[in-house]
């Protein structure tokens, strides 16, 4: 691993500025392409909103940690929260064929997270939820420093 | 995120700015509803300067279109670029909603 950082938030929906911030800083650090940064923040925006509204329904408390690598070949980015098993691999694709007057609302997010990022997982660890996002670097990116 | 519109004729033209993702599009929605509920039936909008957008975004963008092509009205939008493009095809709202390349464009057929 070459650079990276490790933040961790409440839950709460302000939170997520604060990481959109943190990243940002980051991406402009290592000179980021600005097309990587812009994905990696619609990606961190659908699974933090996502997180933060329903993983901790009727409690208190909670948190969600978020840890970006930097590698040569590629960012990584590891969301872990103490929230209910949630597995965003599991829902099924929506219809992105539907007129405006067919479509519902809502449903999209998950979709352009597994469209936008090279590789996606999830994993139950104990009374986690580990999601761990890979976008690829382009060949002949500079080394990060 | 910053939106400035300005009202032509008919038409109002809203630009953005920034960001629309779910911090930021409550406001976004507030102020295209306020369009709509002063009589806005023709809007357009410039995303141009808009850096990306989530689905949060989208939803609004969906909500808003609904409601003027129930009430005859249109939504056009144009300037996509990068993320913004890469969004809207990847959620197919490229082809469900009115998107143009130019200004000129968008303003032809409201």
């Amino acid at each position: 691993m070459q650079a990276g950082f490790r933040i961790t938030i409440g839950v709460h929906r302000g939170e997520v500025a604060r990481v959109n911030a943190a990243f940002a800083e980051f991406a402009a650090a290592h000179a980021l392409p600005a097309s990587i940064r812009r994905s990696m923040l619609v990606v961190l925006d659908e699974l933090l909103h996502n997180t933060i509204s329903y993983g901790f329904e009727g409690r208190e408390g909670g948190e969600v940690s978020i840890e970006v690598e930097l590698h040569p070949d590629r960012l990584s980015v590891t969301l872990t929260d103490d929230g209910k098993p949630f597995n965003p691999l599991g829902l099924p694709a929506p219809d992105t064929t539907l007129s405006v007057e067919q479509r519902p609302i809502g449903g999209l997010g998950i979709h352009l997270v597994r469209q936008m990022m090279d590789e996606v997982s999830y994993h139950r660890r104990t009374d986690h939820n580990v999601v761990t996002l890979a976008k690829l670097l382009p060949d002949g990116m500079t080394d990060g420093s | 995120m910053d939106i400035t519109t300005r009202t032509q004729s008919d038409v109002t033209f809203v630009a953005v700015a920034g960001n629309l993702d779910s911090k930021t599009s409550s406001e976004a929605q507030q102020i295209l509803d306020g369009i709509v509920r002063n009589g806005g039936r023709k809007i357009v909008i410039d995303f141009t300067a808009l850096d990306y957008i989530s689905s949060a975004g989208l939803r609004v963008l969906l909500g808003t279109a609904k409601r003027l092509r129930g009430g005859g009205g249109a939504l056009h939008l144009f300037g996509l670029s990068g993320t913004v493009m890469e969004v809207f095809e990847i959620s197919g709202f490229s082809s469900i909603l009115a998107v143009f390349a130019t200004e000129a464009e968008a303003l032809k057929g409201l």
